[in-house]
Formats: C-alpha cells, structure tokens, sequence
C-alpha cells in the first residue's frame, strides 16, 4: 500500500462573508518537499494555510495529513502540524523557556518535553534569550519563538505563514537555511511575499490568485520557464530565435540588450552562454534566477495568466 | 497529563504572572479584611446584651455568615474580572490559535481555562474564609453552618466563573467580555424580583433566580436541587462557551 502523502487537498473551499475566497483547491505534498505559497494580498493564502493547520474548517472539499481526515479525526491530526501564523500566538508574560515548554506538552510531549524545548531552541538561536519574557523581546526574536513553538514536537508538516516578517537580513539568512533543513525531514509549506526567499527555500511553487490556483509545480521547472539575459549589444528577436537552443524570446528593455529568454527541452543555461559568446554579442550578464518566476507571479497577480502547471 | 489540566496549570501560572491578579487579590482581601473587623466590633460591643437573650445569634450567624454573604455579591463582580481575559485576550493578541492548532478539543479548552480562573477564585475564597476560621481559636463556632455557607460559596463561584469564560469565548474584547458576564450574573440575581414583591417566593421564575439557591446554603442547608442548579448552570454556560470555540472554527477570527 502506498505512504499517503503528508498533506494532501482535495477541491478546498472556504466562504468567508458570502465571498468564496479559496476555490476547488487540490494539493499534495510530500515529506521532504518544501512548498511556497505565493499570492498577492487577499489571494488566500493565510486562509488556505487556517485550513491546512486545522484552525478553520474548510466549506467544502477535504484536507487530508498524512491520510487522516482533519475533520474527521481533528485532534490526532493537529498533532501532525506544526504551524506559524503571520502573528506568532505568544503568551507574553511567560519566558521563552516556559512558553515553549508548555507548547511541547500541548503537543502531547511528556517526558521528552525538556529534551525537545532545548533542540527547537538550539535550532532557531534562542539561547541567550531563554530566560527572558517573551514580552520584553524583539519582533525577530518573538518570531523565532514562533517558530520554535511550530518545530518544536517534530510535525510531519511545518505550516510558516509570512515566517521572514520582521526579521533583519542576517536572521532571513538563517531561517531560509532553517526551512530549508526542516525540508529535509518535514513537509513544509511556506507563504510569503518574497520570491527570493521562495526561490532559497522550495522546491515546489504554488501561485493563488483570487482563491483559485492558477500556477503550481516544481521551483526548477517555474524557473527553466525564462532565463534573463544582458548583452553588450542589441540584439533582435530573429537573431535569438536563430540560436539553436532558445524557443522564444521576450524583450525585458526598449534597447534591444535585456531579454526574457525562454529555452527549448534539453537546451541548458550554459549552453545558451555558449552560444551567446560564439556570437560575440558580448554576454554581460545571465541569470536562471527567479525572473521567470517573477514574470509568472506578476502575470498572474494581474490577472492575465491562465492555470499552468509547470 | 490530561490536556484540560495543563491548560488550567498554564492559565494559573499566566495569572499569577500578571500584576493585575495580585492587585485584585490584595484589594479582595483588605476589602473583607475590613467588612470582617467592623462585624467582629459590632458583635464585642452587642454581645453583653446576648449573653441574656435565649436563644441569642453567636458570632457564626453575625459576623461570619453576613460577612460570607458579603463576599458573595462582591464574587459577582470579581469573577468576571478574573474571567475576562479567559479567551477574550487570546482572541485579541490572536494567540488562541495555538490552542486551536494544539490537537486539543475544545471542551478540554474551555474546560482548562475555567478550571484555570477557578483556581485562583478558589484562592480568593480560601483568603476570605480563613478570617470568620480564625475566630475558631478564641470562640465557638458552628462549623457545619460554616461548611455549608462555603460549600454554597464554592458552587455559586463556579457558576459565575463558567458564565465568565463563556463571555470571555464570546468576544475579543476583555471589558467587554467581564460587561456582559456581571450584566448576566446581575440579571439571574434579581430575575425573580417582580415576583417576590408580589410575595411570590416558589414559582418558576424564583428557581432560575441565583438568590434562591445561594440563601439555603448561608443558613446551613445543603440540598441537592441547589446544587444541582449551579452544576448544571456551569455545565451549560461551558457547553455554549465550547460551541462557541467550534464556531470560531468555522469563521475567520
């Protein structure tokens, strides 16, 4: 019998105020997988993660961890889930230490509560704030206290909505390396407005607009979809389509030297640099980086792009 | 651990972390520390004259149970300040979704944050108590009069602090929640008034009145009908307050 995956969606809606705001939403995640959760404000992405994380009941469809229904079997299977709201559930008045505590034995820890308070502290730098009131912290440190209550019992699946909000440069470095190491063994699901923190930490891009799905696959794939490139000199939409490896290209700039360029199956990035160079337009700069995630993200939030599955 | 348990631990140590529930306490107990030494001087002065009445009231019937009875109004406004901020607060600094999100169910919530608040009204009582207690040292008391009043005592605040947190469940705002729970308290205390100035003390309307059931207690009856009345109006204030937590589940908070 196959392992069901960690989460798996099946049609989800949810009306909220008479307005449908999440609509027929199918998803499955595996562990090990890592999925980013885009969507412009009001998309419906923090109500689509209430739903994962068992918080709001769905209106129709079903939300499935780990194969048990979480309507059906509530309790057991909020223990499967780890989840950070945009606004950490914090009690301020208690220490770090005792907060997490409590939270490990919510989590249905008993013994290896104090062993699994440490590990989750140790993982997202708390320690020198241990002892401290909750209260008297920074918006970064309480965020990682956040965070720290979402690990903190090893979930199957580690829902982070917004996880970077609040956090300076250094920490948003050392949580996409976190989220990144909690891939590894977890299911996780991550919203956020940042692509690069999306394209730091996913492998898989879900894209919600108007509540509806409208892009979904693999972060490699959303990205191989465009590559950018810059050249020394101007360069015409035949003398791309010349090139062997290149299926379409899309002029990024009115000067002819920035393009959007979109490669054919099997063509790879170096070999577009190849013959670039073989050209001797001059490749100043090329980049597989999130532009065509960007461009994908913008089309959609514009409402021009129809569901694509990459 | 029941989770239940936990909750009502956590709720307790989150009391005892906030300033506002010792100054509460403190103000409680100079409160009835004082309405206890004005009763205690009036029965020094009244009491040559008793010593020749037959029959005469001891200090049980005039300084312990009117000062008992005292407490009672003033848990009317007590419980529903340490009740507020149950759920209310937690909906507004939106951390209830830790509980939500827990794998806990909500009558275990609502269960731990009643026994939670109920703990430390039980403390209060436990304060206040030990002042008519004390006079045990030098005097003659009637401690099954006295049992009686505080296990009347102890029921009544259980009622009170179920309908507090079902209040607390209803909206996010504490004043609010601590408003609408004192105006409920108030409303079931003299739901029956209309019908006692008509000299009716035994209709229907008389057993939904909190007065009814209290009294008994205060002059050493315990029956089973008025404890009844405050389990099942705790159970009932629960039950709504753990609908309550079901439906927040079904809209966005």
């Amino acid at each position: 019998m196959p392992t069901p995956p960690v989460l798996a969606l099946d049609r989800v809606s949810r009306d909220l105020a008479g307005r449908r705001v999440v609509r027929d939403l199918t998803l499955t995640l595996a562990k090990g997988e890592v999925l980013g959760l885009l969507g412009v404000n009001g998309a419906g992405k923090s109500t689509t993660l209430r739903m994962i994380a068992g918080v709001l009941a769905p209106s129709a469809g079903t939300v499935r961890i780990d194969g048990e229904d979480l309507a059906e079997r509530a309790e057991l299977a909020r223990r499967r889930i780890g989840y950070l709201p945009e606004v950490p559930p914090l009690h301020t008045e208690l220490t770090v230490t005792e907060f997490l505590a409590f939270c490990a034995r919510l989590h249905g820890l008993a013994r290896e509560a104090d062993a699994a308070v440490g590990r989750a502290i140790e993982r997202c730098g708390l320690g020198d704030v241990r002892r401290r009131l909750i209260g008297a912290l920074s918006k970064g440190f309480r965020q990682r206290v956040g965070l720290a209550q979402a690990i903190l019992h090893e979930p199957a699946l580690i829902v982070l909505d917004e996880p970077a909000s609040g956090l300076d440069p250094v920490q948003t470095l050392n949580l996409r390396e976190l989220v990144r190491g909690l891939g590894a063994d977890h299911a996780v699901v991550l919203s956020t407005h940042v692509l690069p923190d999306v394209v730091a930490c996913c492998d898989r891009v879900a894209i919600l607009h108007e509540g509806v799905l409208r892009h979904e696959g693999s972060l490699a794939g959303s990205m191989s979809a465009g590559i950018y490139v810059r050249t020394a000199k101007p360069m015409k939409t035949g003398d791309w389509l010349a090139l062997p490896a290149v299926a379409a290209a899309a002029p990024a700039a009115n000067d002819g030297m920035h393009w959007q360029i979109r490669l054919r199956d099997g063509a790879s990035a170096s070999t577009l640099a190849a013959l670039i160079v073989e050209r001797g337009v001059g490749l100043e700069e090329l980049r597989a980086g999130n532009a065509a995630l960007e461009e994908t993200f913008m089309a959609i939030a514009a409402g021009g792009a129809t569901a694509v599955a990459a | 651990m029941s989770a239940s348990l936990l909750i009502a631990r956590h709720e307790w140590r989150r009391l005892a972390a906030q300033p506002f529930a010792w100054l509460l306490a403190a103000i409680v107990v100079a409160l009835m520390a004082w309405q206890f030494l004005l009763a205690l001087e009036g029965f020094l002065e009244l009491s040559p004259k008793l010593g020749s009445l037959k029959d005469a009231p001891g200090v049980t019937d005039l300084v312990a149970i009117p000062l008992l009875r005292s407490f009672s109004n003033l848990l009317m406004l007590l419980v529903p300040l340490v009740t507020m901020r149950a759920i209310a607060s937690e909906r507004r600094a939106q951390s209830l979704v830790l509980l939500l999100a827990g794998g806990v169910g909500n009558v275990r919530v609502v269960l731990g944050k009643y026994f939670g608040a109920f703990a430390f009204v039980l403390v209060l009582i436990v304060l206040v108590a030990a002042m008519p207690l004390a006079l045990g040292f030098g005097t003659a008391l009637d401690y099954g009069r006295l049992a009686a009043a505080l296990i009347g005592l102890v029921l009544f605040a259980g009622a009170l602090t179920a309908i507090g947190v079902l209040c607390s469940a209803w909206t996010a705002q504490p004043a609010l929640a601590a408003a609408a729970a004192f105006a409920i308290t108030s409303l079931l205390a003299i739901v029956d008034a209309g019908a006692r100035l008509k000299g009716i003390d035994n209709s229907g309307i008389n057993y939904l009145a909190l007065p009814t059931h209290i009294e008994p207690f205060f002059r050493g009856l315990v029956s089973s009908i008025d404890i009844v009345y405050f389990l099942l109006v705790a159970a009932v204030a629960l039950a709504f307050a753990a609908k309550r937590l079901e439906r927040l589940r079904s809209v966005s908070d």
